[in-house]
């Protein structure tokens, strides 16, 4: 909210304070300044001169001649404005003054005659609207002084963001009453002098609540024999400093008591209320009305609105219609100024769609205690810009009492306790007294009446918050609580999570995080068969985008994402990784179930553009690799790889499930080339997805012994062997194991050729034996006779045909 | 060998002796000036001054001889040995000096070119700094605790006193399911959801991703905070004060200036914003802290008597109280990145700088 400073000096004395020194007391008392502004005038160069003189100009019938009297000497101006005359107090701009949006103003021949300079119009000198004709200035100003100066024009605004607690400081006089308290400084009265006609307003209106639940009170005052015009001056200059444009005086003057003191005002043509009546009820659902933007709304139940005898006239608290508003033939006017229910306001604004100045503090709650004040206060002002006279009295229905909290108990202990220090008593009674709260003692310590406009105060906690505040949070002593030695460990799955990270960054990938929603498309980019789970999104009503329009089930086409945007970045060779959640949609009655998964993609050269690699495409076996890793490194045994186990957007052949003690954890492949193109991407992507909640129960029973090193050494046999295509390294290991050799310490493949030397269809691989016993160094008969017995099984199960 | 092989543990005349030392002195220099490597250097000096060398098998002769000569050969064998050492160094330095031998040469490798690594990897930024934060505060005794990232309007909400149509709902715009579902605003449901199933004395930190409907550079629409809570008999404001103390001057360093000013935050009472005084002005006001000196880093506050009430803890008995702090902006403040969105383009050429 814009605050202006010139206005907050009429409320509190504030001419010897500096706008930063302001800034800094409110931010500290927790309304924070964001920004200071000093509003100067947009012209320089421009005094107060009068017309000595007018002719018409001889060349050109719609010009005149000036003679204008600048205080010292009188020069000659030529002007087009025709609502001057001689004795006219009028701003004129020398040669050499600067007008807004203007070239520097030179002395020029217009037609034969010297003009030495310009007489301005308010729109010309950008304080104003008014551009038709030149500004008439009050005759008593000095001739010859800077209009600035003598109108006092330029102010100081401070931006200030208003918590939403804090419903009393939308308002010039809340902020003053803050400064007041922090400044140590008593307020001062504005003066709301009504001088009073003997007609009262009951001889010509009432009102009538139909709906007190939703509106407690509703007051009103009559204007008579108003004049609509333009606001004086220096109230559309305020106006205009705190971000409202000045419209006609009655509305100004509402918005002005408004700005002022927080409370929205209403005024109508009581000539187009019919019946003289105010009827307050509710809307009905499909009902119609046309607020004063000329928009139509259409209402539902429940909406508060203003009625006549016949039609709605306005939304209350919201908006006006056009068929009541103040316009420029209004000659009597019904002011309204009432308290309506915040959270039915707050619910038709949002039915609506209609957030304006008024709802907003009606929805926070104004004060239901100052409805009065700020009637009389706008009355006053309307009389004082609009003329006309205020009629007797004011109707003021207030069915339902406004609960105000009284008599809050403070106990001393508890705040101590609390804040973790004593604030003496007398300072507690100030800080009360100075935010203008009754503050009494009693024994257990203080009682407490906040003021009618602070609706937040209504507990013992928002009382200490309150001395706290003002006491100042950094006077607080900094103290550490004394917590027990323990160190909390981190729970499975957060250790889980480490360790993925830790093994795959060491492997080389990079860790990316991407939005947790995604296209609800990709499921069909994906391949993915209608009965999938993976098609249960949880999805949003108001997405941002239509790309994240439902929660992910896969963490797969977010990273297949930021691939090709890495590719298309240039960035070719890529390992990347994430750890995140995917969300299974339970029904509307039950929230989704959520699981923390592990994805990873690679594409490019496994070891990037290093000259010491051959070019070796990353794919399949280097990302085995690191889930390999990963399991070691979590303990994890029992894996199995299986081929037959696919997902379709996998190349069927160039993909694996993984299972850990038989239970699928995750799946690992090749893009298939359909969904490749899909994607638009040249490069071919291995990716993986696993459950991080899946392994981290598995590894909840795997505790990690270390094993002695072995006391006895270790000797290999070397053996190649051609097999069919078809039989995998997975196969030969069982066979193997068949042979239940005793010895025979451990497997590994080292090679796996095709092509020269083999036959079609089959595959040269050639595998280590190592052999070691845990009691002795075998000899060499003993190694030959197991190795024997491991081939001879190798080949009887296999079809395997040794190769030298 | 040769000479020093026919010598006999007896008595040896002072001519042989003398024979043996010229011998010796004539056949090691000879083979000293000969040799053309560091490691036939390093054979010589084995051969005649090693524990099993010539000349300290001489020595060992000479002690067995009469004192009367014993003098006399001794002296002479060490100035042997100097001689031969003499000659080993001078070579020795030539051999270096001419610039190692023609086979080491032909195994030269160009020392300037890369390192044979593998591409580095790493761990995100948000995820480092998240994770260093967590384990400030598990060494100050916290618990690690988690909740659900699709969350009911309730746990986001209702029961951290911010009731359905009360103007406080407008400080969180909120992604919706449905009218009771949300994604999780704030990582603060966390603390009604450990509070309801757990009695004080808690200590709790609790990181995550939460949604927001907002996007642009310092705005994203799903980003990550870290929440932290206690409870216990006696806990104050001035023990809030001191625990975010300790952790931005771990996190910003120790010179870090803090200030606590008054907010609002429904389920705190007091609040507090904390701003950290800026590290590029030091607090006299520049471009990156709007001129203010102070860059807003965290929202915090006791915990409110309505949210204890939710749960059914004593407010007499027990205090409490609550921070949320945005791992973004902390990455954000300590690295100097300007743009939120950069952290989720994941654009390797940014993450690889961290
Ligand atoms: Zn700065």
């Amino acid at each position: 909210m814009l605050i202006s400073l010139k206005w907050l000096n009429e409320h509190v004395d504030i001419a010897d304070i500096t706008p930063d020194a302001i800034a800094q007391k409110l931010t500290m008392a927790g309304l924070e300044v964001e920004g200071i502004e000093e509003k100067h005038p947009a012209f320089s160069g421009v005094i107060v001169a009068r017309v000595v003189d007018i002719e018409v100009h001889s060349d050109a019938n719609r010009l005149l001649l000036c003679q204008i009297f600048t205080g010292t000497e009188t020069v000659p101006v030529v002007c087009g404005a025709d609502n001057i005359a001689a004795g006219s107090v009028v701003p004129l701009a020398n040669v050499g003054a600067t007008l807004p949006g203007r070239e520097k103003i030179g002395a020029s021949s217009i037609r034969g005659v010297v003009s030495h300079g310009m007489l301005c119009s308010e729109e010309e000198l950008g304080i104003g609207s008014d551009n038709s004709g030149i500004m008439l200035l009050p005759e008593n100003l000095p001739l010859g002084r800077e209009l600035a100066e003598v109108l006092n024009l330029g102010d100081t605004t401070l931006n200030v963001s208003i918590t939403p607690n804090r419903a009393d400081c939308y308002s010039i006089i809340g902020i003053a009453r803050e400064v007041a308290a922090l400044f140590d400084r008593p307020l001062k009265e504005v003066s709301c002098e009504l001088k009073q006609v003997e007609s009262h307003i009951a001889e010509f209106a009432s009102v009538k609540i139909d709906a007190p639940h939703l509106c407690p009170r509703y007051s009103a005052m009559m204007i008579a024999g108003v004049k609509i015009g333009q606001s004086p001056l220096w109230m559309r200059q305020r106006l205009e400093a705190v971000g409202i444009r000045a419209i006609s005086n009655v509305v100004d003057v509402t918005n002005y008591v408004m700005m002022e003191m927080g409370q929205p005002l209403h005024a109508f043509d009581y000539e187009l209320l019919a019946g003289g009546k105010i009827i307050v009820r509710s809307s009905q659902d499909g009902e119609k009305f046309v607020s004063l933007d000329g928009k139509e709304r259409i209402l539902r139940k429940e909406i508060l609105m203003i009625c006549d005898a016949e039609k709605p006239v306005a939304i209350a608290g919201i908006m006006g219609g056009d068929n009541s508003e103040i316009c420029p033939e209004t000659k009597t006017v019904l002011l309204e100024s009432a308290y309506f229910n915040p959270v039915s306001i707050r619910k038709s604004a949002r039915y609506l769609g209609m957030g304006t100045d008024a709802s907003l503090r009606f929805e926070k709650g104004i004060d239901p205690n100052g409805v009065l004040t700020a009637l009389k206060r706008a009355a006053y002002l309307i009389a004082q810009t609009a003329g006309g006279v205020i009629y007797n009295g004011c109707i003021d229905e207030y069915p339902q009492r406004v609960e105000v909290a009284q008599g809050i108990q403070l106990r001393e202990n508890k705040m101590a306790s609390l804040i973790g220090m004593v604030i003496p008593q007398e300072e507690v009674m100030r800080i009360f007294t100075s935010l203008g709260m009754e503050c009494s003692r009693i024994k257990e310590g203080f009682l407490v009446n906040p003021p009618s406009y602070r609706v937040d105060i209504t507990r013992e906690a928002d009382l200490i918050e309150e001395v706290v505040r003002i006491y100042g949070y950094d006077r607080v002593a900094t103290t550490l609580p004394t917590f027990a030695a323990a160190v909390a460990l981190p729970s499975g799955r957060e250790k889980v999570e480490e360790v993925v990270s830790d093994v795959f960054s060491g492997y080389g990938y990079s860790q990316i995080l991407t939005f947790s929603f995604i296209n609800p498309k990709a499921v069909d980019l994906l391949n993915l068969p209608l009965a999938d789970e993976r098609r249960n999104f949880v999805v949003l009503r108001n997405p941002l985008v239509e790309d994240h329009g439902v929660m992910r089930t896969t963490l797969v086409y977010s990273a297949l994402q930021t691939l090709r945007n890495n590719v298309y970045s240039g960035n070719t060779d890529l390992k990347l990784f994430e750890i995140g959640r995917v969300f299974f949609s339970k029904g509307i009655a039950e929230l989704p179930r959520e699981e923390n998964r592990l994805c990873a993609v690679v594409c490019g050269m496994a070891f990037g553009q290093n000259c010491h690699f051959g070019k070796s495409p990353a794919g399949y076996y280097d990302v085995k690799g690191a889930v390999e890793g990963l399991f070691s490194a979590l303990s994890l045994r029992n894996v199995s790889w299986r081929g037959e186990v696919t997902e379709p957007f996998l190349h069927p052949y160039r993909s694996a499930g993984i299972f850990v003690d038989e239970q699928k954890v995750g799946f690992i492949g090749e893009l298939h080339p359909e969904v490749l193109a899909r994607f638009d991407l040249n490069v071919v992507p291995t990716v993986l997805e696993c459950s991080l909640d899946l392994l981290t129960e598995l590894v909840q029973d795997t505790k990690k012994t270390i094993k002695a090193l072995p006391k006895f050494p270790s000797s290999y046999r070397d053996v190649s062997f051609l097999v069919e295509e078809a039989v995998t390294f997975f196969a030969i290991e069982g066979y193997i194991a068949a042979a239940n050799e005793q010895l025979l310490e451990k497997t590994t493949v080292f090679d796996v050729f095709r092509g020269k030397g083999v036959a079609a269809g089959k595959k040269s691989m050639a595998v280590r034996f190592v052999y070691r016993s845990s009691e002795k160094t075998l000899t060499e008969e003993e190694i030959k006779e197991a190795h024997e017995r491991v081939l001879k099984a190798l080949v009887q199960n296999s079809g395997a045909e040794l190769r030298g | 060998m040769m000479a020093v092989s026919n010598l006999s543990s007896d008595v040896i005349p002072d001519s042989v002796m003398k024979a043996n030392i010229a011998e010796i002195e004539r056949v090691s220099l000879r083979e000293v000036a000969d040799v053309t490597d560091m490691a036939g250097l390093q054979g010589l000096r084995l051969k005649y001054l090693g524990r099993k060398g010539v000349v300290t098998a001489l020595l060992r002769e000479v002690s067995q001889q009469p004192p009367e000569s014993r003098a006399q050969w001794g002296k002479s064998c060490n100035e042997l040995k100097n001689r031969i050492e003499t000659a080993l160094e001078e070579r020795s330095s030539v051999i270096l000096a001419s610039g190692a031998s023609a086979s080491l040469l032909k195994q030269a490798i160009d020392v300037t070119l890369p390192g044979r690594t593998l591409p580095r990897g790493g761990i995100h930024p948000i995820v480092k700094v998240s994770n260093e934060i967590c384990t400030i505060f598990t060494s100050m005794g916290f618990s690690i605790a988690d909740g659900p990232e699709v969350e009911t309007d309730s746990y986001n909400f209702s029961s951290l006193n911010i009731p359905k149509d009360h103007s406080s709902r407008d400080m969180q715009d909120t992604f919706y399911v449905t009218d009771d579902v949300v994604l999780r605003t704030h990582t603060s449901p966390v603390q009604i959801r450990v509070m309801e199933g757990t009695n004080p004395p808690l200590r709790i930190i609790s990181p995550g991703r939460v949604y927001r409907p907002d996007w642009d550079i310092t705005h994203s629409p799903m980003f990550h905070q870290i929440e932290g809570f206690v409870v216990d008999i006696g806990v104050t404001f001035g023990d809030l004060k001191g625990v975010l103390l300790l952790f931005l001057q771990k996190i910003f360093g120790e010179d870090t200036i803090l200030r606590f000013r008054p907010s609002f935050f429904p389920f705190t009472e007091p609040s507090a914003e904390v701003d950290i005084q800026c590290g590029i002005c030091h607090g006299s006001g520049c471009r990156s802290c709007s001129h203010s000196g102070w860059l807003e880093i965290l929202g915090c506050g006791m915990i409110d008597p309505a949210v204890f009430a939710n749960v059914g803890y004593d407010y007499d008995k027990f205090s409490g109280f609550a921070f949320g702090v945005g791992v973004e902006r902390v990455v954000m403040l300590k690295y100097g990145v300007s743009d939120i969105r950069h952290f989720f383009e994941n654009d390797v050429r940014f993450l690889e700088q961290f």
